[in-house]
């Protein structure tokens, strides 16, 4: 395992927009097939390959994937955190192998998601990592920040122990600063030093009545919610001031925390709030006040108890340039009454640990750094995180935390310090594309009802039953994943672009036939179709047909087994693919019965239904999961026009042609396919005696 | 482009028959283009021999090759050795290419498995129908660009027989009468004068009339060896 | 004239013309053809005699023709291009002047996909106009279509054969003016019910003068039944058979009555078109129907030029 922090760019095709948008380019396309498959395992082995923080990923995410999945552009974007999610709760996947150590230590001060990414890159490359925390629990913001109903804190834990077992050594209650300084953790060997030190603190706002006490900093007030269980006094009404994701916890928690009422107060309008669309939802289900375009002027009250919160209405937030410049009217005022007030109107790091180091800090107080590679001021020294980017989403740390470790490696092995390409996503799908995909409702995540949710900090999101995620992972249009035109095979036939239910071959004077790769949707007719055998698939999970069927006709024909032996193919997704109706499909299959299961039927060509008698069937059966399960157009005709052909084959060489049959069983009526194959069997069985 | 068909296979297995080993040749050019003769007809017919083999418990062995163009010797290159190796090539490729291939190899048996039917032109896909004679002496000039003497059943050359209704041809509702197409092209055009005039009859350039025909152009050929000139010294 | 034969005599005179077809046997007996000949003497001023009529094999228009020829009447050899090359065709005419016949009627020929020999090959090395040209080079220059010149005269009287009804209509005329072009003297048409169409192709004929160059004579074909309706209705393409025929077929108590009398109201609307000298009634294995028609027809007897 020598290289970990994968760059998708060393490839200069253009990739699945998920996996561009994805700050840590999994290869979303790649899950969502397993799971379509009911593979989870696999699922969670392609997840946990490029995501350190798997279990925290389906949970948190902020899921820039989705804005930018395909389907969005047909319907709607696939649920791809939910089915991460799916994949981590269904799939289990074995360690991959411990790496081939090296020498060198590197340290790694916070335990956020950027430097456990960065912690588990540098561990996977061999290196000796020691991760300094200064708080006593591991996870930096996720676990002091993030509310216990987004994040239950046993998945972090997962997750760490997952990095732990990759030979990282974690130390709590070590705070760069107070415990030790940069200098000593070089003299203690340590050849490089990364600052995840994160945004820890909250600002505030220099208005009258913000020195009350009763005037909460957000994140400490998320921070007892989450670690000491703090309450609020029953009653009484809260003011959270902010528009964006924190402020958003902080509501949701209030209410949690046993506040009466809950009144979110920002500057923004609906449409400009930073937060997440659907944490709005769920705030505003659970009964949080969302006051939008007013601007807090001061904080009012009796005998030093806060009362109300006056406000100015907000002419605009930002000036012409798009920068953050409030303007108001001045004359147009609300006073939002409360017991209460949480200020989350931002965060900032804290960088008195770097006090007498070499490290250089701006006037203004932000840590100097290269954007590139992510090196401070002093040698060795990287830092990665919300200190270097800014306040944002768990995976862009993760990103960040990623490149940090990518540059430390380069400076450790002495190779320069280059910019890594980022991957250039597919276009946008053509209308005629568009137009030809198969309509499929997205699956709803379920969550827990409002009522049980506002009671406590319980987890809300109840995830996917495991046919509902193959279901939704279905979707998938596999992006990126089709066909390609084998360019010395090709005679430029047109069958390609002739058979295609997409019209993605299109024929262009510069290269005769194009197969456009950013708009093919996988289906296979092309490839079994070509006379000159000139269309591969682009991913290798469509290419083991063959070897397949060999491998499962040889488990069935040892001895002169006198019972007709039977192939059935069946398609391995939809229908087919939750792990009960597979076992299902095992437990029901006689003796003599070979399974091949084929990605889509739309992939059977005529070949692969001689080879079955070649090697040894007396007859084939295939299993259609009929057509309103299947994605792809066109699929149901094209597998019965190859039945024909290849039942002419049989006629011709004096066989049957109820030799191969087929069964159209849609998901209600799987269980009838027992019977369906022992009739079929014995149909045979007349035929062949 | 040429159009074919598969053999029957009850056919094809007549003719290989006598030979043990087998080698089911494909042409890469027309006969993959009209599905009978490319990479994957090669792989679906050895497939059904090898089936057959099996039912039959035969002992021939089936091989797969397919060239770019059976007709030219050398591709037919790159595959000597294992046709060398065989008792018969099956060859998918047009007529021609079948006998390009016993011509290149003498002491193999070479056996047809399409039956190569017309120079044709592909209607929509699945259909094919004929435009082309190769008589040798085009009048697509005369006609609207449409061949009286290959879609019209009767190869008439002055116009439709009686038999033409509809716009069909008498043989067939499924035909269209030649004469109309061209009589609808010519209007179109604004060249009906054309089908005033008496087409006499025709000296003839098909095979027909002039038997196995050549066309030999003396500045295209590889030069002899006298006529070669080499450097001086 | 031109061979000098009673069909050409007949015409050259302005007189109404009746020309009728003999459908020669599937087998050897001269008797066949030679009871249908004596049956219609004296009803027609000339026999057609079918080649080989959609590509059945039947005994040869030629040796027919000799036959009839030996009973006195005046034959009308049919060729068809379907079967015979121009070497083989200029050679049957040569022969067939030299027994005495003297109208050839020059056609293109149904496909052998309708016959009893479908997967046979076929010759079209000409087409019917072609055939006419041939003919005519014969006759008018003493030459083989080659050039090459014939000992001996070769007096021919050159018919074709023309539908009206089949398509492209406009183009009708056109074709009949390139057979005149080609040298045609006489044209038998196909069998004409739908009365009115074939008027509206006289007068597009007219139009062009083409009625002043040749002689037409229309054909018509009694129907024996309904069902005979029927099938010439759905079936026999080139034919144009109103629904009003079948239906009066259909009613009819007396079938072949009706059917005659179809034939009777036919002759006397075609008799007054311009342009139309003539009748050809081909009745298909129904032989016996003529000389009641042309004696119904007021056509008897028929004129001794």
């Amino acid at each position: 395992m020598e290289v970990v922090p994968r760059s998708p760019a060393e490839k200069t095709e253009a990739i699945p927009p998920c996996q561009v948008a994805c700050p840590i380019h999994q290869d979303v396309p790649g899950y969502l097939a397993a799971i379509a498959q009911g593979n989870f395992g696999e699922a969670l082995r392609l997840i946990k390959d490029t995501n350190p923080l798997p279990s925290i990923c389906a949970t948190i995410c902020a899921h820039p994937c989705e804005a930018e999945c395909r389907r969005g552009q047909v319907d709607e974007a696939l649920s791809i955190r939910a089915l991460k999610r799916a994949a981590v709760d269904f799939g289990c996947s074995p360690t991959p192998p411990a790496p081939a150590p090296r020498g060198e230590r590197v340290a790694i001060i916070g335990s956020g998601p950027a430097g456990l990414t960065a912690a588990h890159d540098l561990a996977r490359l061999g290196y000796q990592v020691t991760v300094f925390e200064r708080e006593a629990i591991l996870g930096g913001a996720l676990a002091q920040f993030v509310p216990l109903y987004r994040l239950p804190r046993d998945r972090i834990q997962g997750d760490i122990e997952g990095i732990r077992a990759l030979g990282v050594e974690f130390r709590t209650d070590s705070a760069l600063g107070r415990d030790f300084t940069v200098a000593e953790l070089k003299g203690r060997g340590y050849r490089a030093v990364l600052l995840g030190l994160g945004l820890p603190l909250s600002r505030s706002l220099p208005l009258p009545g913000f020195d009350m006490k009763d005037v909460w900093p957000a994140l400490p007030f998320l921070r007892d919610a989450n670690l000491y269980g703090r309450r609020i006094q029953p009653g009484k009404t809260v003011i959270v001031i902010g528009g964006g994701n924190v402020a958003i916890d902080v509501a949701r928690s209030a209410l949690r925390a046993g506040a009466a009422r809950v009144r979110l107060v920002c500057l923004e309008s609906p449409e400009e709030m930073p937060a997440f669309p659907w944490e709005i939802k769920e705030a505003a289900e659970e009964g949080v006040e969302i006051n939008c375009s007013w601007g807090p002027k001061r904080i009012l009250g009796e005998d030093g108890q806060v009362t109300s919160l006056e406000t100015v209405a907000v002419k605009a937030v930002f000036d012409d340039q798009g920068r953050f410049n409030p303007t108001f009217y001045e004359d147009r005022t609300a006073i939002f009454e409360g017991d209460i007030v949480i200020v989350a109107i931002g965060q900032a790091a804290d960088l008195s640990c770097l006090k007498d180091s070499d490290i250089q800090v701006t006037e203004r107080g932000q840590l100097i750094f290269d954007p590139v590679t992510l090196a401070t001021t002093a040698e060795g020294v990287f830092t990665c995180g919300e200190v270097a980017t800014g306040p944002g989403t768990a995976v862009k740390a993760m990103a960040s935390g990623r490149q940090a470790a990518l540059s430390i490696h380069r400076y450790l092995q002495g190779e320069p310090l280059t910019k890594v390409e980022e991957p250039q996503p597919l276009g946008k799908l053509d209308q005629g594309v568009t137009a030809a995909v198969i309509r499929q409702e997205r699956q709803p995540v379920p969550l827990l009802e409002v009522a049980q949710r506002i009671r406590n900090f319980d987890y809300i999101d109840l995830g996917y039953a495991v046919e509902t995620a193959v279901r939704e992972a279905r979707r998938c249009l596999s992006c990126g994943a089709g066909a390609r035109r084998v360019e010395d095979k090709c005679i430029d036939c047109l069958t390609c672009v002739r058979v295609c239910p997409y019209e993605v071959p299109v024929v262009t004077p510069a290269t005769s036939v194009d197969i456009r790769a950013d708009q093919c949707q996988a289906c296979g007719i092309c490839v079994m179709e070509c006379p000159a055998r000139a269309i591969a698939f682009g991913s290798s999970r469509f290419e083991d047909m063959e070897r397949e069927l060999e491998q499962a006709m040889a488990k069935v024909t040892p001895g002169g087994a006198t019972p007709p032996r039977l192939v059935l193919f069946y398609c391995y997704y939809g229908v087919n693919a939750p792990p009960g109706l597979a076992d299902f499909l095992k437990a029901n299959i006689t003796p003599g019965v070979a399974l091949v299961k084929v990605p889509c039927l739309a992939k059977l060509g005529v070949p692969y239904l001689l080879k079955a008698f070649e090697l040894g069937a007396n007859g084939v059966l295939i299993v259609d999961c009929g057509d309103r399960e299947c994605i792809y157009a066109q699929a149901a005709l094209w597998v019965r026009r190859r039945m024909e052909s290849a039942r002419r084959v049989l006629e011709g060489l004096g066989l049957r042609k109820e030799q191969i049959e087929l069964v159209c069983l849609p998901e209600e009526r799987f269980q009838d396919l027992g019977e369906r194959m022992s009739s079929f069997s014995q149909r045979l069985g007349e035929l062949v005696h | 482009m040429i159009k074919g068909e598969q053999k029957p296979l009850p056919e094809i297995q007549g003719m290989i028959a006598p030979y043990k080993r087998v080698l089911v040749l494909g042409c890469g050019t027309c006969v993959t283009v009209c599905f009978v003769g490319g990479e994957k007809e090669v792989a679906g017919l050895a497939s059904a021999l090898r089936l057959h083999q099996r039912l039959s418990k035969g002992d021939k062995i089936i091989e797969e090759a397919t060239v770019k163009r059976q007709c030219e010797r050398e591709f037919l290159a790159e595959v000597a050795r294992q046709i060398q190796s065989v008792d018969a090539v099956l060859s998918l490729a047009c007529a021609i290419g079948v006998q390009a291939v016993a011509e290149c190899f003498p002491t193999v048996p070479v056996l047809p498995g399409v039956n190569t039917s017309f120079l044709g032109l592909i209607e929509e896909p699945g259909k094919w129908s004929e435009v082309c004679a190769a008589c040798g002496d085009c009048i697509l000039h005369l006609t609207g660009g449409i061949c009286p003497i290959t879609r019209c059943a009767k190869s008439l050359f002055n116009g439709p027989c009686g038999g033409s209704v509809g716009g069909k041809c008498e043989i067939s509702p499924d035909i269209p009468c030649a004469w109309q197409l061209i009589y609808d092209r010519l209007a179109a055009t604004g060249r009906l004068h054309l089908l005033e005039e008496v087409r006499p009859p025709r000296e003839w350039k098909s095979f027909s009339a002039a038997g196995p025909r050549r066309i030999v152009r003396e500045e295209l050929r590889v030069p002899a060896e006298d006529e070669k000139i080499r450097p001086k010294g | 004239m031109k061979a000098g034969t009673n069909l050409e005599r007949v015409l050259e005179s302005g007189a109404f013309a009746v020309t009728a077809e003999v459908g020669p046997p599937k087998g050897t007996s001269p008797r066949v053809v030679e009871r249908k000949g004596e049956m219609l003497k004296g009803y027609a001023d000339a026999l057609n005699v079918t080649d080989n009529q959609t590509a059945i094999v039947r005994m040869s228009s030629f040796a027919s023709c000799v036959l009839l020829k030996h009973l006195g009447v005046d034959p009308v050899m049919q060729i068809v291009c379907r079967d015979r090359n121009r070497i083989a065709i200029q050679s049957d005419v040569l022969g067939a002047v030299a027994l005495g016949i003297g109208n050839f009627l020059c056609l293109s020929g149904d496909h052998q996909r309708f016959g009893n020999h479908p997967t046979a090959k076929n010759v079209f090395d000409l087409d019917s106009i072609q055939l006419i040209h041939t003919l005519r080079t014969m006759r008018d220059e003493g030459k083989f279509l080659c050039g090459e010149d014939i000992s001996g005269e070769v007096p021919l009287y050159i018919g074709a054969a023309e539908n009206p009804y089949a398509d492209p209509f406009e183009f009708r005329v056109t074709r009949l003016a390139k057979k005149i072009r080609a040298g045609v003297d006489f044209i038998q048409t196909q069998a004409v019910y739908d009365v009115p169409k074939f008027a509206r192709w006289m007068e597009m004929v007219a139009e062009r003068g083409l009625d002043q160059k040749v002689h037409i004579l229309a054909g018509v074909i009694p129907i024996r039944s309904a069902g005979m309706a029927r099938y010439m209705r759905d079936y026999v393409s080139g034919v144009s058979v109103p629904d009003e025929i079948v239906r009066r077929m259909e009613e009819a108590r007396e079938a072949k009555e009706e059917g005659i009398n179809i034939a009777l109201e036919t002759i006397e609307q075609l008799k007054e078109i311009p342009g139309v000298h003539g009748i050809h009634i081909m009745a298909v294995g129904w032989e016996d129907s003529v000389p009641l028609i042309v004696e119904r027809a007021g056509l008897l007897p028929r004129p001794i030029v």
